[in-house]
C-alpha cells in the first residue's frame, strides 16, 4: 500500500501503462476512446508514463495517425475547441502499429515498438489491450498476444501488469458466449477481464449505487411491499444509419437488452453489497441475474413483444422504415424494439413485475428507470371513484441526468382537487457541468485494475441464459414486420401486454 | 413575453433552453404543472381560444402545444415557432409554448412533432376548440396521448351530435371529458345546490310547475350559440328531479318544454351589453304550493347573483350569492383540475339529447 496515499482522501493513482487499442481505425476509436482517453489526460487522470498504440489493417505514420485522432478529438470531445498546449506534448505519446490481426509478424514487431516505448516513456511494461474489432477476432488476438508474451500469467510477475479491455457483443447466445469465455480463459485469468459494457460508466448508473444504499429513506421502501412495478426504457430517436448490416446479425435485443438493460436490472434489484470491491458488487448482480424467473411457452408471444419499425415522422421529418435502411434485407425480421415482462423471484421482489422496453425510432432517445409505488392506501382522496396518480422515481440515466419524483399535491385554495406535481433534480442544474463520458471512467478504472464497473463472465453467462430461449423461440416464428411507425412507442402489442396487467408505459 | 421564434421542429428544445439561459438574470422561473395541447381551425376564433390559454397560465403554468391547423385546401405547410409566456397572476411564472401551424395533408406528422415534447409524468390536458362530432383525423392520435379531453360547445353545430360524442367518448372508451359552458356554469350549479339545502327547500324542488331561465342574446364574432348555457341548467335541473320530457314548441324566440307531472319550462332570452354572451342573466322557479324563486345576475355586478324567495305564507329577505370563479378562464381552469368526468355532467348529457330533439342549439 502506497504509505501517503490517503484512503478516501487522495486520487487514485494509475501504475504507467500502454493502451493498445486493436481497431484504431474504427468509430469507437474516434468517436469514444481517444476523446476519452484526451479527456483523462487534460484532467491530469492519466499516469505521467504513458502511451497509446493504435493497432489496424490500413497502411499509416505515426503523424497521420495523431492528425486523424485531433481532428475527432475537435469533433467529439466533451470540452470544445482542442487544448493546443496540451495537445502538443499528449500527441508524442501516441503511436501507429499496422498488422493484420492474424500475423504472427505484426506481434513479434508490436512486442518490439513497446519495449521501446517502455524504455523510452518509462511505461514499465505495464499493458492494456482494448479489443475494438469484430468479436470473431477476440479469440484469434488473445491468443496471438498471448503466443508473444504479451499477456502475463498473473502472479507470475508481480511487476508487470497486462489486462484485455473486450467489447460487447460477448457472444451471440448461450452457447457462442460460453465457447468465447472457454476460447479466452485458456490465456486470460478473470481477474485480467475486462468487459466492457459503458452503461456501467455512466455516472447515473453509478449513482444508482450511492441513490440506493447512502439514503436510508429509499432503501426501506426498495421491496415488493411499497413498489408496485418497475419500468426500464431505452429509446433512442435514430434509426439504424451505417449499421445495417451489423444489426442484421444483431437486432435489439442482443445489442441492447442482453447488456445494458441487463445490468441496470440488477442494479436497481441487487441486494446491497458488503463492500463497494469488485467481488462483493459483482456477486450480488449476478444473484438478481439467476433470479430471473425463466420465461416459459406463454410469455413468448403474451409478455415479450418485439418490433421493427415501419416509415414515419421524427422531429416531424419523415423517415424510412428498417427494411428500407442501407445493408438490411428488405425482408428482415430483426426486432428493432423488444418490451417484456421480467419477475425476479427473491423475498424482496416476489411478485414486482419489470418491464422493460428498448426500441430504436422511438419518438425521443431517452433512458430512464422509473420506480412506481403502490397507491396509498384507502379513499380519502380518491375523487369520483379515480384513484390519484401513484408515486413514481425516475432515474434518468440520459439525456438530461437526474432524479424526479413525482407527488401529489394539493392545489391551494378552499376545495381539494389533487394534482401530481415533480421534484426535479438535475446533474446538469445541481453540479453545472457535463459529466464525464462513460468510457473516460471506465479506461480509467482499467488502469487502475478495479473492474467493478465490468460485466464477468457469470453475469454475461446468466443473463445471455434468460434471453437465449427468446432468441430460439423469434427464430422458428416469423413476425409481420413492420409493425410501428417511426416517431411512435412501440407497437400496440406493447401496449397492451402492459395493459393487461392494469398499467400503462410512461411516456417519457 | 418572447417573441416567438420559428424553428425547425428537432430545435424546439434547444431554442427553448437557448430562450431559458437569456432570461437567465431576470428571476423568471420556468415552471409547469401539466401539459395543455390545444388544437383550433385557423379562424377568427384564434384569438379567443388564446385568451383562455393566457387565463389558464394565469392559474397554472403549463407547457402549451398549440396546434392551428389551416383549412385552406390550397395551402400545405408545417410550421412550429417557440416562446416562453408569462402568467399575469404571478408574473414570475413562465412556462413554454410550442406552436404548431399546418395545413393540409401536413397534419399527419402533428402527433409526431408533440410526441417528444410532453412532459413526463404530469398530466396531458387536450382542449379541443372544435366540433367534436365532425371527424377530424387529428383528433383520435391527440385524444390518445390526453388524460382529459376539454371541449368546447360553443363550437358544436348541433348539441344533440355534440352530446352524443361526448358520451361515446365517455362510456365507449372511458376517456374523461368536459365542456367549457359546462365549466361556466358552475356558479350557477351552486346556487342552486345551495339555495335548495333543507328538507323544506327541497320539497319544494319536488314540486315545481314552472321553470323559466333567461339568457344573454348578445350575439359577437365567437359566440353565436346563445342558448347552450340555458340548456345545460334545464337539462341539469330536469335530469337531477328525474322529470320526463314530453313536448316543446318554439313560440317566436322562447322555447317552451313540458314534462310529466304538468311541469313546464321556458327559455328565454335577453340583451345585457355588460354581460358575456349566452350566460345565464336569471331563473324563476314556481312550485304547486305557491313559493316562487327568483335568482338575477346584478349586471353592474355581474359575478353576484340577488337571489328572491317568497313563500305561500312569507317573504324571505333578498341576498346576494357570489357566484364562484365565473370570470372567463377561471371555471375552466377549475374544470381541468376537477379530476374525473363529473356525473352530474354526464346525466345532463343523456338529458340534453332528448330535450334537443328540435335541434335548437
Amino acid at each position: 500500500m502506497n504509505p501517503l496515499d490517503e484512503p478516501g482522501r487522495a486520487s487514485r493513482t494509475t501504475d504507467p501503462c500502454v493502451l493498445v487499442i486493436f481497431g484504431a481505425t474504427g468509430d469507437l476509436t474516434g468517436r469514444k476512446l481517444v476523446p476519452a482517453i484526451y479527456q483523462l489526460g487534460r484532467e491530469g487522470l492519466l499516469p505521467s508514463n504513458f502511451a497509446c498504440v493504435g493497432f489496424a489493417r490500413r497502411p499509416k505514420t505515426d503523424e497521420q495517425f495523431r492528425d486523424e485522432l485531433k481532428e475527432d478529438i475537435s469533433t467529439y470531445s466533451r470540452t470544445k475547441p482542442i487544448d493546443e498546449t496540451f495537445w502538443q506534448s499528449f500527441k508524442e505519446q501516441i503511436f501507429y502499429h499496422r498488422s493484420d490481426f492474424d500475423d504472427d509478424k505484426g506481434y513479434q514487431d508490436l512486442a518490439h515498438k513497446l519495449m521501446q516505448i517502455d524504455s523510452r516513456l518509462g511505461t514499465r511494461g505495464n499493458r492494456i489491450f482494448y479489443l475494438s474489432v469484430p468479436p470473431k477476432y477476440f479469440p484469434q488476438i488473445i491468443e496471438k498476444l498471448h503466443k508473444f508474451n504479451l499477456i502475463y500469467k498473473v502472479g507470475a510477475d508481480e511487476e508487470r501488469w497486462s489486462r484485455v479491455i473486450i467489447e460487447k457483443p460477448f457472444g451471440h447466445d448461450l452457447a457462442s458466449s460460453a465457447d468465447l469465455q472457454e476460447d479466452i480463459e485458456k490465456y486470460l485469468h478473470e481477474s485480467q477481464t475486462y468487459r466492457i459494457d459503458h452503461y456501467l460508466g455512466k455516472e447515473t448508473v453509478q449513482n444508482l449505487l450511492v441513490f440506493r444504499f447512502a439514503n436510508s429513506i429509499f432503501e426501506s421502501i426498495w421491496n415488493n411491499k411499497y413498489i408496485d412495478h418497475v419500468q426500464i426504457t431505452v429509446a433512442e430517436e435514430i434509426g439504424i444509419g451505417t449499421r445495417g448490416a451489423f444489426f442484421e446479425e444483431e437486432g435489439i435485443l442482443r445489442d441492447v437488452v442482453q447488456n445494458h438493460m441487463m445490468q441496470l436490472v440488477s442494479l436497481v434489484a441487487m441486494e446491497p453489497p458488503v463492500n463497494l470491491g469488485a467481488t462483493a458488487v459483482r456477486d450480488e448482480k449476478v444473484k438478481v441475474l439467476q433470479s430471473i424467473r425463466p420465461f416459459v411457452q406463454n410469455d413468448f408471444d403474451q409478455h415479450i413483444i418485439r418490433g421493427q419499425y415501419g416509415s414515419g415522422y421524427i422531429n416531424g421529418e419523415s423517415v424510412i422504415g428498417y427494411q428500407q435502411e442501407a445493408n438490411v434485407n428488405p425482408n428482415s425480421t430483426i426486432e428493432t424494439y423488444v418490451a417484456m415482462r421480467l419477475f425476479i423471484d427473491n423475498w424482496r421482489w416476489a411478485s414486482v413485475p419489470f418491464y422493460l422496453r428498448a426500441g430504436k425510432r422511438l419518438p425521443k432517445r431517452a433512458t430512464e428507470i422509473a420506480i412506481t409505488f403502490k397507491d396509498a392506501p384507502g379513499f380519502l382522496f380518491n375523487n369520483q371513484g379515480r384513484k390519484i396518480d401513484p408515486n413514481v422515481l425516475a432515474i434518468r440515466i440520459q439525456p438530461n441526468e437526474g432524479i424526479a419524483l413525482k407527488i401529489n399535491c394539493k392545489i391551494p385554495g378552499p376545495s381539494s382537487p389533487i394534482q401530481p406535481v415533480k421534484m426535479d433534480f438535475r446533474y446538469g442544474s445541481y453540479f453545472g457541468q457535463s459529466p464525464p463520458e462513460a468510457y473516460e471512467r471506465l479506461i480509467w478504472d482499467s488502469m487502475l485494475g478495479d473492474n467493478t464497473l465490468f460485466a464477468r463472465s457469470d453475469e454475461v453467462a446468466s443473463s445471455w441464459k434468460i434471453l437465449t430461449p427468446v432468441l430460439e423461440y423469434w427464430a422458428a416464428n416469423r413476425p409481420a414486420f413492420p409493425n410501428y411507425s417511426a416517431g411512435t412507442w412501440g407497437p400496440t402489442e406493447a401496449d397492451r401486454m402492459i395493459a393487461n396487467n392494469g398499467r400503462i408505459w410512461r411516456i417519457l | 413575453m418572447t417573441t416567438q421564434q420559428i424553428v425547425p421542429p428537432a430545435q424546439i428544445e434547444s431554442e427553448l433552453l437557448r430562450i431559458w439561459d437569456s432570461l437567465d438574470q431576470t428571476r423568471q422561473m420556468r415552471a409547469s404543472l401539466f401539459n395543455l395541447i390545444v388544437f383550433n381551425e385557423l379562424s377568427t376564433r384564434t384569438d379567443y381560444i388564446r385568451n383562455i390559454v393566457q387565463k389558464i397560465i394565469d392559474t397554472f403554468p403549463c407547457r402549451v402545444l398549440f396546434v392551428s391547423h389551416d383549412p385552406d385546401p390550397s395551402k400545405h405547410y408545417l410550421k412550429t415557432a417557440v416562446s416562453v409566456i408569462a402568467s399575469k397572476g404571478t408574473g414570475s411564472n413562465v412556462c413554454d409554448d410550442i406552436d404548431i401551424g399546418v395545413a393540409g395533408s401536413e397534419w399527419e406528422r402533428v402527433p409526431y412533432v408533440i410526441l417528444p415534447h410532453l412532459l413526463p409524468d404530469l398530466p396531458v390536458y387536450l382542449l379541443w376548440a372544435e366540433d367534436p362530432s365532425h371527424t377530424h383525423p387529428l383528433f383520435q392520435p391527440l385524444a390518445k396521448l390526453s388524460t382529459r379531453i376539454i371541449f368546447d360547445s360553443e363550437s358544436a353545430d348541433h348539441l344533440t351530435s355534440f352530446a352524443q360524442t361526448l358520451l361515446n367518448l365517455k362510456e365507449q372508451k372511458g376517456q374523461d371529458i368536459a365542456d367549457l359552458n359546462w365549466a361556466r356554469l358552475e356558479g350557477w350549479r351552486d346556487l342552486l345546490a345551495s339555495t335548495f339545502d333543507s328538507k323544506e327547500r327541497i320539497k319544494d324542488l319536488n314540486e315545481i310547475d314552472e321553470l323559466t331561465i333567461t339568457y344573454n342574446g348578445r350575439e359577437t364574432e365567437f359566440f353565436c350559440h346563445l342558448k347552450i348555457q340555458a340548456m345545460y341548467l334545464l337539462a341539469l335541473v330536469s335530469s337531477r328531479l328525474g322529470w320526463s320530457f314530453q313536448t316543446f314548441e318554439k313560440k317566436k324566440n322562447h322555447f317552451h318544454f313540458s314534462f310529466d307531472q304538468s311541469i313546464r319550462a321556458k327559455i328565454e332570452s335577453s340583451f345585457i351589453q355588460e354581460l358575456p354572451p349566452g350566460s345565464i342573466l336569471s331563473m324563476k322557479i314556481s312550485t304547486k304550493g305557491q313559493s316562487h324563486y327568483h335568482f338575477a345576475i346584478n349586471p353592474q355586478q355581474p359575478h353576484q347573483a340577488t337571489v328572491n324567495i317568497t313563500m305561500h305564507d312569507r317573504c324571505e329577505l333578498p341576498y346576494r350569492f357570489i357566484l364562484r370563479k365565473s370570470l372567463m378562464g377561471q371555471s375552466l381552469v377549475r374544470e381541468i383540475f376537477l379530476k374525473g368526468t363529473s356525473s352530474f355532467f354526464v346525466e345532463t348529457l343523456h338529458q340534453l339529447q332528448i330535450l334537443d330533439r328540435e335541434t335548437i342549439c
